[in-house]
C-alpha cells in the first residue's frame, strides 16, 4: 500500500515535470544541417550550415535584449590501433550576437577577432550565424600525412550574462541548448 | 569521539550559516552580488539540510520508538518538542512572510516604472540627437552625389578624397549599382578594400530611396552609414555613394552608456521573475534550515530537558522495587539539579531506614524464633486470636491436647476449624461465648468430651494490648487429665492403704474369735441354738473372709510396684489363663486370635498373668446370664508395641460408666469392688502401656491394651509421656 502511494506521488511529479518541460521549451529544430572541410592553400577550412531553432525562453530573452551566444566546438582525431583516437585538432568559437537599442540593430560579434556585423532584423542575424564558413581548422603539416581522420563539430546556443545561480536552478527552462556531434571522415 | 567534536561541529555549521545570511543579505544589493554569492549560499544550506534531515531523522526514529514502547519520559518530551517546536515555527514563518514580501518589493523597486521610463526617454533622447545628425549627414552626402556625378573614374578617386576632408567623413566609397566598389576614400591607413554594401543597403536604393543607418562602431561607438545613388553620366551605368561618418565622441560615449544601461535594464526586468522565485527559493531554503535546526533543536533540548527526569523515573522505580542503593549524578544546578539531590538525600535515608527496620525485623524475627521455640517446648497449649475469632498462631501442644491439627489453620475462622473437631468445637463455644458477653480476661477449668473419652482442662484467657484496643486474645490451656486421675488415684491408693491396714488387723481376730465361740458353745446349746450359732459363725467368717479378700485386693492396688521383667510368651499365658477360666465355666466359649509375631513379650509375667485374670474375671461375671457367652482374646503386633484386645458378648459398658470406668470403686455388680480395672489401668502403666475401654461395634463390652513389647520401648515410651 505504501509502496503504491509513492508510485503515485513519482509519477504525478514526473508528469508535472513533463508538462513543464514541455511548456518551458519549444523543440525548434536546433542541429547542424551540414558540414564540411576542404583544403585551400594546405590549410583545411572548414563550412558548416547550422539550423538555430531556440527554445521559447531564449527566444523572448533575447528579444527583451538579452545576448545570445553560439558555441561552435570543432574536433579533429586521428584513430589508432588498440588505443584512444588522438586529438590532432581542437577549436572553439563564440560568436554574440545582441541587439543595440539606439542603433535598432542585431550585432554579430565574432568572439574571437572582435569583428561585429550588425543586421536590421533578428532573422538576418540568425541567418548569419546558422553558416559558418571558412575556418581555419588545421594545416595539414598537423594532420597525418595521407591518412584520413574524423572529423566532427557540435554547435551550443545558450542565453549569456545570466547569473550562475539563475541559469543552475532555471537550467530545465531551456536557456541552452546544444547539438549532438555530427561527425565524418576525411581522405586527404 | 564523535559526541566530543559534534558541538564544535554544530558550532561551525552554525557560523557559516549566519555568514551564509548576512551574503543574502548583500545580495540584495543587486544581481552582481547575487550572483557571486548565490552558490555558496545555495551549497551551505542545501548542506545544511541534509546534514540537519539525517540527525533529525536519527532523534526522530528513537524519540518514536520510546513513544511507542512507553518509555517513562517520552510523553513529557512529545509535549516538550511540541512546545519548543511551536515556539519556533511559528516566529520563523513569520519572519519568512515577511522576507518574502520585502526580498519580491525589493527587487520590484529596481524596476520602477519611472525608471523604465527614464531609459526609455534617455533611448529616444539619444536617437533623437542622433537622427538629426543622420539627417544632416544624409543631405551632406546626397549634396557630394550631386557633385560626383558624371565623373569618370580616374577623376573620381581626387574628387572623393577631397569630399572626404570637406565632409569629416571616415569613408566615402563609390560603387556600381551591384555593389561592386569602384573606388573609395578613407581617413587613415588604406590597409583594406571597402567590403561590398550590405544586401539591405543595396535594395533600399535599388527603390530609389536613400539609405541612412547608425552602425555600432568596431571599437565601440557610433558611426553613422549614408547612401545614396550617384546620378550616371552618359554611357555609364548607374553609381552608388556609401558614406560612413563618425559620430562626435562625446554623443556617441553617452548613447553607447544609454544602450548600454537599456540592455542591462531589459535583461534585469527579463530575469525578474526568476530572480525572485530563486531570492524565495533561497529564503525558502533557509527558513528550511532555521526550521530544521528548530526542531532539532527541540528534539535536543527536549531530550536533555527531559533526561534528568528520565533518571529520577528510573531512580524512582529502582526505589520502588527496594533499591535504595540508587543514587543519580546531579547534572546541573539548577531545579532538577536540586530534585536529583533530594532523591540523592531521600534514597540515602530510606537505605538507613531500611538497615534499621532489617535489624529490628531480624530482632524481631529472632524474638518470634525464640517464641515459637518457646511456643513449641511449652507442653501447655496457646493459641492466639485474632479480635475476630480468627486464629493468628497455635502450638503444637495445642494441637495434641485438642487433637487437630493447626498448621494450617492460620487466618481462618477458629469456628471453621473447630468444624468437625469435636474437642475444639466445645472450646470454641465457650470462648464465644465469653467473648460474645465482653469477657477477654478470665480462667477456668473445663471438662470436654469426645468418644467417650474425658479431657480435663484449665483454660486461661488474656487479652493482647495494642494501640486501638485488644488486637486479639491469647488462650493458654493445659490438660490436667491425667494429673486429675493421678490425683485420684493416689488418693484412692491411700484410701487401699489404710483400709487394708485398718480392716485386715481386726479381721484376724473376728473369725478366729467367731470359730472360737462356735467351738467352745456348740456343745452345750441346744440343736436348734446350736445350728444359730453354727449358722451366725459361718456368716461371720464368710464375710471376714469377703472382706480379706476385698482387702486384700485394696491391699493389691495400693502396693507399690514391685516389676520382675523377663521375656516370655505372651500368647501361651493367654491360652493358659483362658484355658483355666474355661475349665471353671465351661460354658463360656474363648476364643483366641494370636499373633505368632506377638508372641514374645519383655514384661512382669506375674503383673500380666494379674491383667488377664482381672479382664477374664470382669468379663466372667458381665456374661452371667448372657446365653451363648463368648470372650475373644486377640494379641496383635503393631510396630514395636503389643495390643492385646479382650472382648466379651455381654451387655457392655452402661452410658456414663466409660468416662470412669478406670477409676477405683466404681463398678455395676454387685459384688465388686471395682477395683478390677483400676488394678489393670496401674499394671498397664507401669509397664508403659496404654489402656482404653469402649463396647465393641457388635456390643458388648471391650477393653484394649497396648504394651510395648521390649523394655526399650517401654523406655521409650515412659520418656513420651513424661515429655508430653
Amino acid at each position: 500500500m505504501r509502496g503504491r502511494r509513492w508510485l503515485l506521488a513519482f509519477a504525478v511529479l514526473a508528469g508535472s515535470a513533463a508538462v513543464l518541460g514541455a511548456g518551458a521549451q519549444n523543440p525548434g529544430r536546433f542541429q547542424v544541417r551540414n558540414a564540411y572541410v576542404e583544403l585551400v592553400n594546405g590549410v583545411w577550412r572548414l563550412d558548416v550550415s547550422l539550423d538555430l531553432g531556440l527554445a521559447d525562453a531564449a527566444r523572448r530573452a533575447f528579444e527583451e535584449g538579452v545576448p545570445l551566444v553560439l558555441r561552435l566546438e570543432v574536433e579533429a582525431t586521428v584513430e589508432r590501433r588498440l588505443l584512444p583516437a588522438r586529438e590532432v585538432a581542437s577549436l572553439t568559437l563564440e560568436w554574440q550576437v545582441a541587439y543595440d537599442a539606439i542603433a535598432e540593430r542585431f550585432v554579430v560579434t565574432d568572439e574571437s577577432s572582435g569583428e561585429h556585423v550588425s543586421h536590421a532584423t533578428q532573422a538576418e542575424a540568425l541567418e548569419a550565424l546558422s553558416r559558418v564558413s571558412g575556418i581555419a581548422v588545421a594545416d595539414t603539416a598537423a594532420l597525418p600525412d595521407g591518412k584520413r581522420f574524423d572529423m566532427r563539430v557540435r554547435a551550443t546556443v545558450e542565453v549569456g550574462e545570466l547569473p550562475a545561480a539563475v541559469r543552475l536552478l532555471l537550467v530545465w527552462k531551456g536557456w541552452s541548448r546544444t547539438t549532438d556531434w555530427y561527425a565524418w571522415k576525411v581522405r586527404p | 569521539m564523535i559526541r566530543r567534536w559534534l558541538p564544535f561541529a554544530f558550532g561551525a555549521g552554525f557560523l557559516v550559516w549566519v555568514a551564509a545570511l548576512v551574503m543574502l543579505a548583500m545580495t540584495a544589493e543587486g544581481p552582481q552580488r547575487f550572483g557571486e554569492f548565490y552558490l555558496l549560499i545555495l551549497l551551505v544550506n542545501v548542506t545544511g539540510v541534509v546534514a540537519l534531515v539525517v540527525l533529525i531523522g536519527g532523534r526522530l526514529k528513537d524519540f518514536v520508538r520510546d513513544w511507542r514502547r512507553h518509555v517513562p519520559g517520552s510523553r513529557l518530551r512529545g509535549r516538550t518538542l511540541l512546545m519548543f517546536g511551536g515556539l519556533a515555527i511559528a516566529p520563523l514563518l513569520l519572519v519568512f512572510t515577511f522576507s518574502v514580501t520585502f526580498l519580491t518589493r525589493g527587487i520590484d523597486s529596481w524596476f520602477h516604472a519611472e525608471v523604465r521610463q527614464g531609459l526609455t526617454d534617455s533611448l529616444e533622447l539619444s536617437r533623437a540627437a542622433l537622427d538629426m545628425r543622420m539627417r544632416e549627414y544624409l543631405e551632406r552626402t546626397e549634396r557630394i552625389a550631386g557633385r560626383l556625378a558624371g565623373l569618370s573614374r580616374a577623376s573620381l578617386y581626387f574628387a572623393l578624397d577631397d569630399e572626404l576632408r570637406a565632409a569629416g567623413a571616415e569613408e566615402f566609397v563609390v560603387t556600381s549599382a551591384g555593389g561592386q566598389p569602384i573606388a573609395f576614400s578613407r581617413a587613415g591607413l588604406l590597409h583594406a578594400l571597402p567590403a561590398v554594401p550590405p544586401e539591405e543597403l543595396l535594395m533600399q536604393l535599388r527603390r530609389g530611396q536613400p539609405h541612412v543607418s547608425l552602425q555600432p562602431a568596431p571599437g565601440g561607438g557610433y558611426q553613422v552609414r549614408a547612401a545614396t545613388s550617384i546620378r550616371a553620366a552618359p554611357g555609364e551605368g548607374g553609381r552608388l555613394l556609401v558614406a560612413t561618418y563618425p559620430v562626435p565622441q562625446r554623443l556617441s560615449d553617452l548613447a553607447a552608456t544609454v544602450q548600454a544601461a537599456y540592455q542591462q535594464y531589459g535583461q534585469l526586468s527579463y530575469l525578474r521573475e526568476p530572480l525572485k522565485a530563486t531570492f524565495v527559493l533561497t529564503l525558502s531554503l533557509v527558513l528550511l534550515m532555521a526550521l530544521l535546526g528548530a526542531v532539532y533543536g527541540a528534539l535536543y533540548f527536549s531530550e536533555r530537558l527531559v533526561r534528568p527526569v528520565q533518571d529520577l523515573i528510573a531512580g524512582t522505580r529502582a526505589v520502588a522495587k527496594g533499591d535504595f542503593d540508587t543514587r543519580l549524578l546531579r547534572a546541573s544546578h539548577d531545579e532538577i539539579g536540586f530534585l536529583v539531590t533530594s532523591f540523592n538525600d531521600m534514597t540515602k535515608k530510606l537505605a538507613r531506614a531500611r538497615e534499621e527496620t532489617e535489624r529490628s525485623r531480624a530482632a524481631v524475627e529472632a524474638e518470634r524464633a525464640a517464641l515459637a521455640v518457646i511456643l513449641a517446648r511449652l507442653t501447655s497449649g496457646v493459641i492466639s486470636l485474632e479480635p475476630d475469632l480468627r486464629v493468628r498462631v497455635a502450638n503444637q501442644a495445642a494441637g495434641n491436647i485438642l487433637g487437630v491439627d493447626f498448621s494450617a489453620s492460620a487466618g481462618r475462622p477458629l469456628a471453621e476449624v473447630a468444624a468437625g473437631q469435636p474437642l475444639l468445637a466445645q472450646r470454641h463455644e465457650v470462648l464465644q461465648g465469653r467473648f460474645e458477653a465482653g469477657e477477654t480476661e478470665w480462667r477456668e477449668q473445663v471438662t470436654l468430651r469426645a468418644e467417650g473419652s474425658r479431657r480435663e482442662l484449665v483454660v486461661a484467657c488474656t487479652a493482647l494490648p495494642g494501640d486501638a484496643g485488644a488486637q486479639g486474645l491469647v488462650l493458654v490451656f493445659d490438660e490436667v487429665t491425667q494429673l486429675l486421675q493421678a490425683q485420684r488415684q493416689a488418693a484412692w491408693g491411700e484410701v487401699a492403704r489404710r483400709l487394708a491396714h485398718e480392716i485386715r488387723n481386726p479381721l484376724t481376730p473376728i473369725q478366729l474369735s467367731a470359730e472360737r465361740m462356735r467351738r467352745k458353745l456348740m456343745r452345750g446349746l441346744a440343736a436348734s441354738e446350736a445350728e444359730l450359732l453354727d449358722r451366725s459363725t459361718q456368716t461371720i467368717v464368710q464375710q471376714v473372709e469377703a472382706m480379706k479378700q476385698m482387702v486384700a485386693a485394696f491391699s493389691e492396688y495400693a502396693k507399690a510396684p514391685d516389676m520382675h521383667v523377663s521375656e516370655f510368651d505372651l500368647g501361651a499365658l493367654v491360652r493358659q489363663v483362658s484355658d483355666l477360666y474355661h475349665a471353671q465355666d465351661s460354658r463360656v466359649a474363648f476364643g483366641l486370635s494370636l499373633d505368632p509375631k506377638a508372641a514374645l513379650l519383655e514384661a512382669d509375667p506375674g503383673r500380666i498373668r494379674q491383667l488377664l485374670n482381672n479382664l477374664l474375671t470382669n468379663s466372667l461375671e458381665a456374661l452371667d446370664g448372657t446365653s451363648n457367652p463368648v470372650i475373644m482374646i486377640e494379641t496383635k503386633r503393631v510396630g514395636g508395641q503389643v495390643a492385646l484386645t479382650v472382648v466379651d458378648n455381654g451387655p457392655g459398658f452402661q452410658s456414663g460408666q466409660l468416662e470412669q470406668a478406670f477409676d477405683p470403686y466404681v463398678t455395676s455388680k454387685p459384688k465388686g469392688t471395682g477395683l478390677g480395672l483400676a488394678i489393670v489401668r496401674r499394671i498397664v502403666e507401669e509397664h508403659g502401656g496404654e489402656v482404653q475401654v469402649d463396647n465393641a461395634p457388635q456390643g458388648g463390652a471391650r477393653v484394649r491394651i497396648t504394651l510395648p513389647a521390649t523394655a526399650r520401648e517401654a523406655r521409650r515410651a515412659e520418656a513420651r509421656r513424661e515429655k508430653a
